[in-house]
């Protein structure tokens, strides 16, 4: 199959139908992928700014107590975020902020990974004055960096439909 | 409306409006603050109702203040966006219905602070008290801060009227009339 062929095949499912049809699946999609941003804004400070040191008083288990939020809003986002591309896969694809922000959630998806692999379990047991190590620090900044650009580049999607580049 | 309708005829209402880049900035901006300020107050609402216990209120002091400066930079944005579309937002029921939402979710937070600060904290003197000279717990005084049914309403209050205030917002966009007003 062609690259048309299989968006056009996603254009035609059930899903996209539907929300094409309806005055106002898409906008209630909308709605709650901003309530899937706050969670996920709101579980991530949390957990990031502790692991930057931010709020080191903070016991660090209390701390990452947060990231189910975090998990939920995610899930909230990428099912909305696949209800919007399956309404009009023809529009997205091609679209230079579309492609940055898949690119942007997949190095988040990647960050955490390397956290949950290789950090999660060693700073949970630190203690209050415990310095988190600068390995530790880069992820959590990388990963409010990271999520920080996808909330502009689903902002600015809109802003380059019918474009092919940023430029 | 007269006043909006010059409003709209300034050089920087009209940038706002038909730049490439004025409106879609504005709105990234407006996306972040959301998040801060919105993301910060459910934790805590959570926090409140009884989710992740073992992390002191007290915590959320700093955080705060992020969650503040979110609200400074959504007032900014939002007036900006205001200034960009005075006419069409000002006969958009959404739009006043989201204002207000925005001032019932502020009043809930506060009612909350109320109920959890407002009146002696006889949790933290019988803590005091049993902490005795160590007064180790007397030091930690808001883990005694004793979260009542009223602090517990108020939550529940706070995250329907943000819930309440994005959805008036999405719907903003959809029921806006068209420019030629």
């Amino acid at each position: 199959m062609t690259e048309a062929e299989v968006l056009q095949w996603i254009k035609d499912m059930p899903v996209g139908a539907t929300v094409r049809q309806s005055r106002w699946l898409f906008g209630l999609g909308e709605t709650f992928h901003f309530f899937g941003l706050c969670l996920m804004v709101g579980g991530l400070l949390i957990v990031d700014l502790r692991l930057l040191g931010y709020i080191r008083r903070i016991p660090m288990r209390a701390a990452l107590a947060f990231l189910p939020w975090v998990i939920f809003g995610f899930l909230i986002n990428l099912a909305t975020g696949i209800e919007f591309f399956m309404t009009d896969p023809f529009m997205y694809w091609p679209n230079p902020a579309f492609k940055l922000k898949m690119f942007m959630v997949l190095m988040g998806g990647v960050n955490a990974l390397v956290f949950t692999v290789m950090e999660h379990r060693h700073v949970l047991v630190m203690g209050n004055d415990e310095r988190t190590s600068t390995f530790t620090k880069v992820t959590a900044g990388l990963s409010l960096g990271v999520w920080f650009c996808v909330i502009l580049l689903g902002r600015l999607l809109p802003t380059f439909e019918g474009s092919t580049s940023f430029f | 409306m007269e006043l909006l309708a010059s409003l709209e005829l300034t050089d920087f209402s009209t940038w706002l409006r038909e730049s490439d880049w004025g409106y879609p900035v504005v709105l990234c901006v407006h996306a972040v603050g959301m998040g801060m300020v919105v993301g910060i107050t459910w934790m805590y609402c959570a926090r409140v109702l009884g989710f992740a216990k073992e992390f002191p209120l007290w915590g959320f002091d700093r955080l705060f203040g992020l969650a503040w400066f979110g609200f400074a930079i959504n007032a900014v944005s939002g007036v900006l966006l205001f200034i960009g579309e005075p006419r069409r937002l000002a006969v958009t029921p959404a739009f006043w219905i989201k204002m207000v939402l925005i001032v019932f979710a502020g009043l809930s937070l506060w009612a909350l602070e109320k109920a959890l600060h407002g009146e002696p904290d006889h949790g933290a003197l019988a803590a005091g008290a049993l902490g005795g000279a160590g007064g180790a717990i007397v030091a930690d005084a808001s883990a005694a801060v004793v979260v009542t049914r009223g602090a517990k309403v108020a939550a529940i209050a706070s995250i329907v009227f943000w819930l309440a205030a994005i959805t008036a917002g999405r719907i903003i966009g959809y029921t806006m009339p068209p420019p030629p007003l």
